[in-house]
């Protein structure tokens, strides 16, 4: 039992990691990014690519996974997303498109096969039937200091503060003279950092393929709806229920059904709440 | 010359019915294989259109939906081994009671929040088809070996394209009443539908019912056509892309563009074949795409047309001298 709690405590943590960046450019450009899932992706691979295939210290493979997730996003957002400013829904499916083309792009580098990740950090935690790998519980821990350096910045610094000022209202953050553009390529460049950070804990917690991106797609926009618009909080309150659902269905019922309940989850709460658990609250 | 716009369009119907006809007596078998998966995937594309590019509902399950059809006929022709004329109007009919589950978050939601219930349902129907009952749906593996309505390739090029004409045939008429304008209607502004005395819940049933339709009759037709059905490749982003793709690149909102586009991808991808085998194609596919979605979302349909607003006056024209 205790384990079953470490266990969904340490993958809520990294669902966690995995959901903020997809909640962050929601809340300020008011628009589903569903080629979120690439940057994850991108993160895993990138890691490989350096740390398996050229050598190099992990330092170096994370430095190289969030430049990559960082070039990524900014790109989606100056060269496809900003033509199409103010169509959400024309965002959403060329977003949609885009990952598809980046899958194939993998599949054409890479080669279709699954490919497994050395763990970022080696062996097993054991206490008295408890067991967690240390690499989950590093993901957790990274996960709960990204997180806190995320919120330090956007409560405290002057540009986390204009990021904040988008999301709650863009034309007044322009009246303060505030370029709601700049803002939106900074939130990018963050939510591609962050994907690619979590796609390295993500890879090593699964395993690397070219539609690896669609699972954790799917937490963050569970996540984002059933925590509400873009609230910070209510995206990590959420991380844990699904965390903890799917180490429980995991358990108790069966690895297969693992998805089932979140998938339900989204349905659910989109048809009888669609404004969210947890509202419209701030970022 | 034909007196008014609705019979030149009748005329260019017929034109094109008759032209599609005569190909199989001088294509290559190969070629007529092809255009049968063109016609499928032109009959899933306008599917999709009449949710999502008319009344601007869009939808990411769509295989949710063709799976459902494709899954009803083929359980039931495999394990009750029920007749095809039985098996298919019943697969339809369990598509239709699908549609209605899609419709159910649509009277609350839209936008971009309706996307992903369907996107969700599409997951949902994915994992539930492996887990639940195997020994009837086939787990993972699916299920093979199905009836086939006719064999070769020549008889279900004619199957498929009488069927994928008749579908748009319906669908251009039912755009050209007063339903069709309303439709449209429903995507420019939904308040202001209403405000007009409309019931745009009735109007929108309608859209998701023939939605689901149309998609029944494709999906049983087209599990009996390739003989099997398997989780992975029907609930699947890949085939929801190449919908979408098919729908978004000919011209969503139109009859004309889902055919066209869905006719265009395939000879692209037989085009690639030989240079990009397997799933790269998709590249390709999205590339295209998205280059012209962002130019022109309105399609190759759009761009067509006003190339020929261009070229008919100089046409004109040159003819005058």
């Amino acid at each position: 039992m205790v384990n079953i709690l470490i266990q969904g405590l340490a993958l809520s943590g990294l669902y966690a990691l995995l959901a903020v960046g997809f909640t962050m450019i929601f809340s300020v450009g008011r628009v589903l990014n569903l080629a979120y899932g690439v940057y994850i992706m991108l993160g895993g691979y990138m890691y490989y690519t350096a740390v398996q295939v050229m050598g190099l210290p992990k330092i170096g493979g994370f430095l190289f996974a969030i430049a990559a997730g960082i070039a990524f996003a900014v790109l989606t957002y100056s060269i496809l997303v900003r033509r199409l400013e103010g169509n959400p829904v024309a965002v959403e499916i060329a977003t949609l498109i885009l990952a598809v083309v980046m899958q194939s792009l993998i599949i054409l580098i890479y080669r279709p096969v699954s490919k497994s990740m050395w763990p970022v950090v080696q062996g097993v935690f054991r206490y008295e039937g408890v067991f967690v790998t240390y690499n989950l519980l590093v993901a957790m821990v990274v996960s709960w200091v990204a997180l806190a350096g995320l919120l330090i910045f956007v409560r405290y610094t002057r540009y986390g503060r204009a990021i904040q000022a988008v999301s709650m209202d863009r034309k007044g953050a322009i009246i303060s003279g505030i370029d709601p553009r700049r803002m939106n390529l900074l939130t990018w460049a963050i939510s591609g950092a962050l994907g690619a950070l979590a796609g390295v804990f993500f890879a090593t917690y699964t395993q690397l393929n070219p539609s690896m991106w669609v699972g954790p797609l799917i937490v963050a926009v569970a996540v984002v709806v059933v925590g509400g618009i873009g609230s910070i909080v209510g995206s990590l309150i959420v991380a844990h229920i699904i965390g903890f659902m799917e180490t429980f269905t995991t358990a108790m019922i069966a690895a297969e059904l693992r998805g089932v309940f979140t998938m339900v989850l989204i349905i659910v709460v989109l048809v009888v709440a669609p404004k969210g658990l947890f509202g419209r609250g701030e970022l | 010359m034909p007196k008014s716009r609705f019979h030149r369009s009748l005329l260019y119907w017929l034109a094109f019915g008759a032209f599609m006809c005569l190909i199989p007596l001088v294509a290559s078998t190969g070629v007529v294989r092809l255009l049968i998966f063109a016609n499928f995937l032109a009959i899933f594309a306008m599917s999709w259109d009449i949710i999502s590019g008319r009344t601007g509902y869009i939808s990411f399950g769509h295989p949710f939906l063709i799976g459902i059809a494709g899954y009803t006929t083929a359980i039931l022709t495999r394990h009750l081994d029920a007749p095809l004329f039985v098996s298919i109007p019943l697969a339809v009919l369990a598509t239709l009671v699908g549609g209605t589950l899609f419709f159910l978050p649509a009277l609350r939601i839209r936008g971009t929040y309706f996307a992903l219930v369907t996107l969700a349902f599409m997951e949902l129907m994915y994992q539930l088809t492996q887990v639940i009952a195997p020994k009837i749906t086939g787990g993972t593996r699916g299920l093979s070996g199905l009836k086939t309505i006719i064999l070769g390739a020549v008889p279900n090029y004619y199957l498929t394209f009488c069927v994928m004409f008749a579908i748009a045939f319906c669908l251009w008429l039912i755009t050209r009443t007063r339903i069709g304008t309303a439709l449209a209607a429903i995507r420019m502004d939904e308040e202001a539908v209403t405000a007009l005395g409309l019931s745009t819940l009735k109007l929108k049933l309608f859209a998701f019912g023939a939605s689901a339709a149309v998609a029944g009759i494709g999906g049983a037709l087209y599990v009996h056509y390739i003989g099997s059905i398997a989780p992975r490749a029907l609930f699947d982003i890949n085939f929801l892309f190449t919908i979408l793709v098919a729908a978004l690149l000919g011209g969503s909102g139109t009859i004309a563009g889902p055919i066209l586009g869905a006719y265009f991808l395939t000879f692209l991808l037989e085009y690639l074949r030989p240079y990009l085998p397997g799933a790269e194609r998709y590249f390709i596919y999205g590339a295209i795409t998205l280059v012209v979605y962002v130019l022109e979302p309105r399609g190759l349909h759009s761009i067509l047309e006003r190339a020929y607003g261009k070229l008919s006056p100089i046409v004109a024209r040159g003819l005058a001298k």
